[in-house]
């Protein structure tokens, strides 16, 4: 989608896109921190038929589910992102797994299977970005691993779900 | 002396009230203030203690709204910087020559043929040209116009306009400021005040990085007082030089525009913009006989159908040829043609300068209808999309041509 973005002098900043079904959207940020969103006919791009306005913590609100980064937290577990058979992964490690008490050292997925550790998010949400051999995995971890599909089961199967090896 | 305050007080309250209708009736507050102040003034009768012929402060009054033509200049100067205007491109460019010329020219040709002499047909022609920022701004906002997509060529045609403003504005103060008798007299006091035009400009171009540091203060109430204290003084220096101190005002803020505290000092500015601009128009209004302006009625009346003209086919030009539809582009034309602020600055130029009296009730009745008529146009502008579409047939030619 094609965004055109046109400064409005005194008034803020205009940002104009056309869906693939042909609707015409414009998003005006002002100056003040208001947000509006206009919404065109779809037969007439120059007859707004509808708008909305919102203040800014609204505004940043609604980016936000818009983004789907409200509603993601709840899919953290299954999330997938394929680029053909690379896949990025996010699990939540199981009690009683065997990863569990292990440094990433220790159980060495890199070298076993081709799977690399992007990231361990804490239970607390604390992230560890790109951890290295020593970092600990704990019970109630999500750990974010990057490998191909088959390898990223085998690992989720025998090291990060509850009652594997 | 004793009821000074109270006198002021009481022009405030009237303001305050006269703004508060305005904005029940979402309307500009701009005509409000103005017929308020000719209500009140020399006409008005005095109830007990409370004098609404403002005699005593009348000249207090007038000073306050001389500030808010510094503060209104300042932060116009504030707001367009050169590279703004480059970076809004071409079509803009095109559209706001065409604008201005077409404009001008009206304006020129209309105040010959009715018989004005040079120096007042230039000030009509300066507030023909002239939209107002603040009247097309706020309807743009209030009609939910910001996301059509004629606005940024409706702002970038009022940027255009106030950069010619401002050029026009210094020349006209060499010319009726400078006091020359002679031809070359005439000329150098021009020169003067296109030399010092220039010098601001530079400044505004060059001279940010040493702005930079000296406004580099922490403290806000420091800053408050260094930037207004630099701007009355140049404003006032500037009067010793003949050039209007508006254009001081004016040059100042331009030179600020392009520093990294612009934002800051325009947040710092706008409250005392709005509060000095609102009694600079009811103190217009004060100075004004409502007695008067019937003698200029037909005068005005042909001057304003001209602009609504000049400004339609001109915002259809320019809206054409930027390839925007009849619809975007009739639209334009209705919403640039409010006047306010800045036909009142030059009609007052021209009385500051000894031009006929007769361009005060002309430009308080011109900005009066023009500042009442411009935002209606503006609302029912696709009212009159459909009338002009019956008689030119906009729509089918479309339909055809694809």
């Amino acid at each position: 989608m094609n965004v055109r973005e046109i400064e409005l002098p005194g008034i803020g900043r205009k940002f104009e896109m056309i869906t693939r079904s042909n609707e015409k959207i414009v998003i005006v940020v002002h100056d003040d921190g208001r947000r509006e969103i206009y919404h065109f006919d779809e037969h007439d791009h120059d007859e707004s038929i509808s708008s909305v306005t919102f203040n800014d913590s609204e505004a940043r609100q609604i980016s936000a589910i818009i983004g789907g980064i409200v509603y993601k937290p709840r899919a953290l577990e299954t999330v997938e992102m394929a680029f053909d058979d690379l896949v990025i992964e996010w699990f939540k490690v199981e009690n009683n797994a065997a990863a569990i008490n292990k440094s990433i050292g220790e159980i060495d997925v890199r070298n076993k299977y081709g799977v690399t550790v992007i990231a361990i998010i804490k239970k607390n949400l604390k992230k560890i970005l790109n951890p290295g051999p020593q970092a600990m995995i704990e019970p109630g971890d999500t750990i974010v691993i990057c490998g191909e599909r088959s390898e990223l089961k085998a690992v989720i199967k025998e090291l990060l779900s509850s009652g594997g090896e | 002396m004793d009821h000074l305050v109270f006198e002021v007080g009481t022009a405030l309250v009237l303001v305050a009230i006269a703004a508060v209708i305005a904005g029940r009736l979402k309307f500009s507050i701009i005509p409000f203030l103005i017929i308020l102040g000719m209500l009140v003034g020399p006409h008005a009768p005095t109830i007990g203690i409370i004098n609404l012929k403002f005699i005593e402060s009348a000249e207090i009054i007038e000073f306050l709204g001389r500030i808010g033509v510094l503060f209104l200049l300042f932060y116009l100067g504030l707001e367009f910087s050169v590279g703004k205007l480059i970076k809004s491109g071409r079509s803009i460019a095109i559209g706001g020559t065409i604008y201005v010329l077409m404009n001008f020219a009206l304006g020129l040709a209309y105040g010959f043929l009715t018989g004005f002499p040079l120096y007042e047909t230039l000030i009509i022609a300066g507030m023909v040209s002239v939209s107002s920022s603040a009247i097309v701004a706020k309807v743009l906002v209030d009609l939910r116009r910001t996301g059509n997509s004629e606005t940024e060529l409706i702002l970038g045609i009022i940027l255009f306009d106030d950069i010619f403003l401002a050029v026009f504005l210094s020349i006209m103060s060499g010319l009726l400021l400078g006091g020359a008798t002679s031809i070359g007299g005439t000329i150098l006091s021009v020169l003067i005040s296109i030399g010092y035009m220039m010098l601001f400009f530079v400044i505004a171009r060059k001279g940010s990085p040493v702005l930079n540091r000296l406004l580099n203060i922490a403290s806000d109430e420091i800053f408050i007082i260094v930037v207004f204290a630099a701007l009355f003084f140049i404003a006032g220096f500037s009067e010793t030089i003949h050039v209007a101190e508006a254009i001081g005002a004016l040059l100042f803020g331009l030179a600020l525009s392009e520093t990294e505290h612009s934002k800051r000092i325009e947040k710092l500015v706008i409250p005392f913009r709005d509060f000095f601009g609102a009694l600079f128009f009811f103190s217009f209004g004060l100075s004004i006989d409502p007695l008067s302006l019937g003698n200029t009625l037909w005068l005005t009346l042909g001057v304003v159908a001209l602009t609504i003209l000049g400004n339609f086919v001109a915002g259809m030009i320019a809206g054409r040829r930027s390839g925007l539809s009849h619809k975007a582009s009739v639209n334009i034309g209705l919403t640039i043609v409010s006047r306010g602020e800045f036909s009142i600055i030059v009609a007052n130029l021209g009385i500051a300068g000894g031009l006929m009296p007769i361009l005060k009730p002309f430009s308080a009745l011109y900005v009066l209808i023009l500042a009442i008529l411009g935002p209606l146009l503006t609302k029912e502008s696709k009212r009159i999309y459909n009338v002009l579409n019956k008689v030119f047939k906009w729509s089918n030619q479309n339909s055809k041509s694809k």
